[in-house]
């Protein structure tokens, strides 16, 4: 296997919201460090990876970005079960996106884990000129909601890592808690996290190296 | 020094051989400089016979679409695509005598459509739908200019939004937007000289815009009428599809198949949208075109059946590859790397 495959947790998380939010090119930015003006519309379900450190461990993110419309819902939906993390995500500069997000909750409450963490998402941070929906409006509906809030654009790669991040140390709080309590309980079952490997300890004996870089 | 006299002997050896073979090498580029003038001539001359064979076939008062099928198969001459196309997909009569009269009609019927919803304005559309298809159109073929002018979308738009409203059993579902494609490209070809591509859209005028949107309504109205419960809710089509392709690829590729499910990974995972787009997303739509001339001429299951061993097809021919890879590579290298490994 190679180091890409070595990971302490596997978290499945699942991109949703309207069509043309920028949900792919969320996705793109956080996975390939890339924004493509002419991504198509995305058919169904598609998948990335990419994996980050939280408290010194790998967790690994399996992202399934699902297609917009209507129509694809049946399909889409069958891929919230197992996700422990949504990203709900709508277009600021675009009112009619935003109010569609109780129709998303909704679409979660009916077909996901009901523990699944919640982000909301208002993509196009970089549209100023053009905004719809005012930020403290969109912070206290999340706050209502019990969801993270946050802004952030693709464009121009605003906010996007840190919005992962989030929500990926979110749900490892959750999960490792509940890998603690569990432990307590009884030991050995890990719920929700992927399969752990042993990291070597560091060499005590290496110099020490001055701080700064050079 | 044994290795030094060594070299020193191949290299005079060589030389030697340099010199005398000069003669022979010039020999041999004009013997390779005339077999790749004769291939090329061997090559016009079927082009050419291929081409009289389409020409007598279509001069025929009544055309035999059986032996169009047969000759479509191996693909269609640019300079007559359109019109093959359009026979073949039953929306030109065969016999030549109602040719004329039923284009006229259609074209009449389609823009009396149009008038009806476009007459008074776009803030009179269904605005879901229209913002649906508007923000499709705009990411459709991105990569092609032609694509990118606001006439062509603007006349794409049309024909989708006719169509959506006239199938309410599904409405207008996302890929639809590129089947149109290759149709509005085949039949645009015809007005244009050289490649569409580059064409001169000031030469297209207004009236031929409109014959090519509405053959292209027509003939993208026909395909879907053998494909739509892949777009009606749930898209039970595509799942059936999806059944047996997997089915299929169990049967003519067993280790692929059990490599596959050992790692997890669904064939509606990777083949949904293969389906749904009829893997426009995976070839150019150069490449669509070609294999379209193949899928017409299979008849009326051409986009349905044929499509379904064109998948596995494409499939076994990466089962070398996707053995050797787990989950998320295997997945990601479906999803993306497949364009590249084509083209």
């Amino acid at each position: 296997m190679s180091k890409d495959d070595e990971y302490d947790y596997l978290f499945k998380v699942v991109l949703i919201g309207d069509s043309g939010v920028g949900k792919s090119n969320l996705l793109g930015r956080f996975t390939r460090n890339e924004f493509n003006l002419e991504s198509k519309s995305t058919i169904g379900v598609e998948f990335a990876t990419r994996s980050i450190n939280v408290d010194g461990k790998v967790i690994k993110a399996q992202i399934w970005d699902t297609a917009g419309q209507e129509r694809y819902r049946a399909i889409t939906s069958a891929y919230y079960r197992g996700a422990v993390g949504a990203l709900l995500v709508y277009d600021i500069a675009k009112q009619q996106t935003y109010e569609n997000v109780n129709r998303w909750l909704k679409e979660l409450r009916d077909h996901a884990d009901t523990n699944i963490v919640i982000m909301l998402v208002g993509n196009k941070s970089d549209l100023k000129y053009a905004r719809a929906v005012p930020t403290d409006e969109a912070k206290q509906f999340s706050t209502e909601n019990g969801l993270s809030f946050i802004e952030t654009s693709a464009l121009d790669a605003t906010n996007v890592e840190l919005a992962f991040q989030k929500i990926l140390t979110e749900i490892y709080r959750i999960v490792s808690n509940k890998a603690l309590e569990s432990e307590n309980n009884e030991r050995g079952a890990v719920p929700g996290a992927g399969q752990s490997i042993t990291v070597a300890p560091t060499d005590t004996n290496a110099p020490k190296k001055a701080g700064g870089c050079c | 020094m044994n290795i030094m006299r060594k070299s020193a002997e191949t290299g005079g050896t060589l030389s030697r051989k340099g010199t005398v073979s000069k003669a022979d090498l010039a020999a041999e580029k004009t013997k390779n400089e005339e077999a790749a003038m004769m291939a090329d001539i061997a090559k016009l001359n079927s082009m050419s016979i291929r081409f009289t064979k389409f020409k007598t076939l279509l001069d025929m008062p009544v055309i035999d679409l059986e032996q169009l099928r047969k000759l479509s198969w191996a693909g269609i001459p640019e300079e007559i695509r359109s019109t093959v196309w359009k026979l073949l997909m039953g929306y030109l009569p065969s016999s030549a005598d109602r040719r004329e009269a039923t284009l006229q009609r259609k074209r009449k019927e389609y823009e009396e459509y149009v008038a009806q919803s476009f007459g008074r304005g776009k803030a009179t559309l269904d605005q879901a739908l229209y913002h649906q298809i508007h923000i499709d159109v705009h990411r459709t073929h991105a990569n092609i200019p032609l694509y990118q002018t606001p006439r062509i979308q603007e006349a794409l738009e049309r024909v989708l939004y006719c169509w959506a409203i006239r199938h309410p059993a599904s409405g207008y579902v996302q890929g639809i937007n590129d089947l149109v494609t290759p149709f509005f490209h085949v039949f645009l070809q015809s007005y244009t000289k050289g490649d569409v591509e580059k064409a001169d859209l000031d030469q297209v005028s207004p009236e031929m815009l409109m014959e090519v949107e509405a053959d292209s309504f027509w003939c993208l109205t026909k395909l879907l009428d053998g494909i739509q419960d892949n777009y009606t809710h749930a898209q039970p089509g595509i799942q059936r599809q999806i059944n047996r392709l997997k089915e299929l690829i169990n049967r003519i590729d067993a280790r692929l198949y059990s490599h596959l499910q050992a790692q997890g990974v669904e064939f509606i995972q990777f083949a949904f949208r293969w389906m749904n787009c009829l893997l426009m997303r995976e070839l150019s739509l150069r490449n669509t075109i070609r294999m379209w001339d193949s899928y017409q001429a299979e008849g009326t299951d051409g986009f349905s059946d044929f499509h379904l061993y064109v998948c596995a097809a494409f499939l076994v021919k990466w089962t070398e590859q996707l053995k050797k890879l787990e989950f998320q590579v295997c997945l990601k290298a479906m999803d993306h790397a497949s364009p590249h490994v084509l083209k």
